[in-house]
């Protein structure tokens, strides 16, 4: 699929876009449930410490029980003397928690003169064994289970110890100062010990596992290990030398505010075990402390292999999604490619060119609509094109044919009189559009009279033209050598003028020229005055009396005028075309500039003159546009010739 | 060009600014038909403002003063720029129509 491709740009949007929303939703999922895994945590790790204790509770309160009811026995003298030792060897055998229990007596307390005695009842292997315990060697009023509770006057638990070659164990004992009776006053008589066996303690803690690594542990108030995973660290090990080999100053912190007895959960960054959330709290009766260890990442491993899996899931859900995208919009927008292929058809001149099968969308069936309109409205258009051309190529063909026709109107055989040497004479046309209203005309009445005439019909084209036709016509059927130059233009006048509801009128300038005397007769009716050039250097208007063009008052009466020109003086005739020619600018050639080139050219004959006057014209309108229909016409009289 | 109609108390005052010429002269002669069409008596032409008047041009004032010759009205030029006039007087038109000096001559 190519890049650019509008397929492409939707799906990577629409991947985009879900992905980004996707990201957000699974970030905020991810961030509660971590917060919320995290809370149930530290629940859990407090229940699980508070449970331990309870569990453990359950069996020191009871263990507790026994010295403090042998206590009472003794104080009220419930057991006689001789069976004290017996009744202890009976009591370590019915308690297997027991390990041994002795009865420790002050001076004289068991018996007067009796300065010590401590009956004690221990297990040796199946059997259980009876002994005092007082000897020289083992004077047990200077030992701190005898001493510490005497001295407090309430009961004590050892700290945890390893009764090597005993019990082989780790062994904690219980002691609890008893009272008797003498003489009525109630004194201290000894201490009653229990030495229970930890292995349940330690079972008890240990079957405490959380997730992989989570652990249980106890310390004494001392700080020693009572339990821990390692055997090799309880009873050789506190949690302060502990600290101290781990290098984890933050763990002495912990182990004090164990000591202190106090409950909190904690964490910790620990460099074997990773960051790690320790709730501890302390045993009510032995005053030891519980740590419970939570490990951090464990505890979100579920979360993690979750996030893992739904993250697979996704993708696999975006893979699935951009290929169904890639289908269903391929399916879409198939069409667009065969509407293409219609549309260079169509382009190519082919209306023929069938439309694409398009499925039910809007869109489609929109876009099916507005090439079927282009197909008939360019159809259509083609079709009016070409009646329009071939109506223009008509219209421009006949106006073709109408300019011959027009051309053919008027002389353009130069010279025109090759065998009357006394005059030359040179004459252009040229219309600003196919056929103009510009006239000029000039024929011989007799073989001594030349008549000639220029005009301009108002306006221009094939209304002007038209015009034309008629006046130069009228001018052929009128003029005939009875009739004087007024007679001749007075007669045109009145027939135009009958029906010319369009006003249309020509300026119109008739001469007739006498070869044999160089008499010039002339009527102007409205048109430019000619220019007259005398002896081939003085050049002047001629001098013309006012009149109003022809066409436009039947009744009006036009008069004539003569003049006498010698030999080698030359006529220059021309319509407004050629001083009312326009540059760029609007600015007109002027009457001045034409006197200016008509000077120059004083002496050249009619055709030079007029070539110069042309190209005059053209060096000042600068391919602007000609406007106006120019004609010119020139003669020269060269004299009397003929004998 | 532009062509501006005034009312005024002898009749109608028309002013004509720029050019009249092939490709515009129609805009005129439509300007000055509507004048027909309200029966306006009396058209005075301010022609001060006019630039330059071709043969087409010179055809509507024709057909205008025709018109106004018919129908017992007055058409009246004035204030012509020398250009104008000499149009004017070369193709004979002066002495058909009504030309004056200023606009004061003209009322």
């Amino acid at each position: 699929m190519k890049t650019n491709s509008l397929s492409f740009k939707i799906i990577s949007r629409i991947l985009v876009f879900t992905i980004l929303l996707g990201a957000g939703i699974f970030s905020i999922y991810f961030y509660f449930s971590r917060s919320e895994i995290e809370k149930a945590a530290r629940a859990n790790a407090v229940f699980l410490a508070e449970n331990t204790i309870k569990k453990i509770e359950e069996v020191i309160r009871p263990a507790e029980m026994i010295p403090d009811n042998l206590s009472w026995m003794l104080e009220s003298g419930a057991i006689p003397k001789d069976s004290i030792m017996p009744f202890l060897a009976k009591l370590v055998r019915n308690n297997p928690i027991i390990y041994a229990s002795a009865i420790a007596f002050e001076p004289g307390v068991f018996a007067t003169g009796v300065e010590a005695y401590a009956p004690y009842a221990y297990r040796k292997g199946e059997s259980v064994e009876t002994t005092n315990l007082w000897s020289p060697d083992y004077n047990y009023f200077i030992m701190d289970w005898y001493q510490i509770p005497a001295v407090l006057k309430k009961p004590h638990w050892s700290e945890p110890y390893f009764d090597e070659g005993g019990a082989n164990a780790m062994l904690s004992t219980y002691s609890t100062p008893f009272y008797v009776n003498q003489q009525g006053k109630r004194v201290f008589g000894g201490i009653i010990t229990i030495d229970i066996s930890l292995e349940w303690l330690t079972e008890i803690v240990r079957s405490v596992k959380i997730f992989e690594t989570g652990y249980a542990f106890l310390i004494s108030r001392t700080g020693v290990y009572v339990t821990h995973p390692d055997f090799n660290i309880v009873n050789n090990h506190t949690i302060f030398t502990r600290a101290e080999e781990l290098e984890e100053p933050e763990l002495r912190t912990i182990g004090r505010d164990m000591i202190k007895g106090v409950s909190a959960l904690t964490s910790i960054d620990l460099k074997h075990l990773g960051f790690v959330w320790i709730y501890h709290t302390q045993l009510p009766s032995t005053k030891w402390s519980l740590g419970v260890v939570y490990p951090h990442n464990e505890m979100f491993a579920g979360l993690r292999k979750l996030t893992f899996t739904i993250l697979l899931l996704s993708l696999l859900g975006l893979g699935l999604l951009f290929l169904l995208t890639i289908r269903i919009i391929n399916h879409q927008i198939s069409p667009l490619s065969k509407f293409a292929s219609s549309a260079r058809g169509i382009a190519l001149g082919n209306f023929k060119t069938e439309l694409p099968q398009i499925g039910n969308s809007h869109e489609m069936q929109d876009l099916y609509n507005s090439f079927e309109f282009m197909k008939r409205e360019l159809s259509s258009y083609i079709v009016n094109l070409q009646e329009t051309t071939s109506a223009k190529e008509k219209i421009e063909s006949e106006l073709r044919i109408a300019k011959e026709i027009q051309m053919g109107m008027i002389p353009h055989i130069f010279p025109p009189f090759p065998n009357l040497p006394e005059i030359d004479l040179y004459a252009s046309l040229l219309s600003a559009k196919e056929v103009g209203g510009d006239l000029y005309d000039f024929f011989l009445l007799d073989e001594n009279r030349i008549c000639f005439a220029i005009g301009d019909v108002s306006g221009k084209g094939i209304p002007a033209s038209l015009f034309m036709a008629v006046t130069r016509t009228l001018l052929r059927s009128t003029a005939d050598k009875t009739k004087s130059t007024a007679e001749i233009v007075t007669s045109i006048n009145t027939t135009l003028s009958l029906n010319n509801d369009s006003n249309m009128f020509v300026t119109f300038f008739l001469g007739i020229l006498d070869i044999e005397n160089g008499e010039l007769s002339y009527c102007n009716a409205g048109h430019n005055p000619p220019i007259l050039i005398r002896n081939n250097q003085e050049v002047s208007y001629f001098n013309i009396t006012k009149a109003i063009p022809i066409g436009l008052f039947d009744t009006y009466v036009y008069t004539g005028e003569r003049i006498q020109i010698g030999p080698n003086d030359q006529l220059f005739l021309y319509t407004d075309g050629l001083t009312e020619a326009e540059d760029v600018d609007n600015k007109l050639f002027g009457d001045e500039l034409l006197l200016k080139v008509i000077r120059e050219h004083a002496s050249a004959s009619p055709k030079a003159m007029i070539e110069a006057a042309t190209k005059a014209v053209a060096d000042h309108v600068k391919g602007h546009t000609q406007s106006d229909d120019l004609t010119m016409m020139s003669i020269v009289y060269h004299g009397k010739q003929r004998k | 060009m532009n062509v501006t109609n005034q009312s005024i108390e002898q009749g109608t005052l028309v002013t004509i600014d720029g050019r009249i010429d092939t490709t515009n002269y129609t805009e005129f002669e439509q300007a000055m038909n509507q004048l027909f069409n309200d029966n306006v008596k009396a058209i005075y032409l301010d022609c001060s403002g006019l630039t330059y008047i071709s043969s087409s041009g010179l055809r509507v004032f024709l057909t205008v003063q025709k018109k106004m010759m018919s129908i017992g009205g007055k058409f009246l030029l004035f204030a012509m720029q020398p250009t104008i006039k000499e149009i004017f007087d070369i193709s004979g038109f002066s002495s058909i129509f009504s030309i004056f000096e200023t606009k004061e001559e003209a009322l």
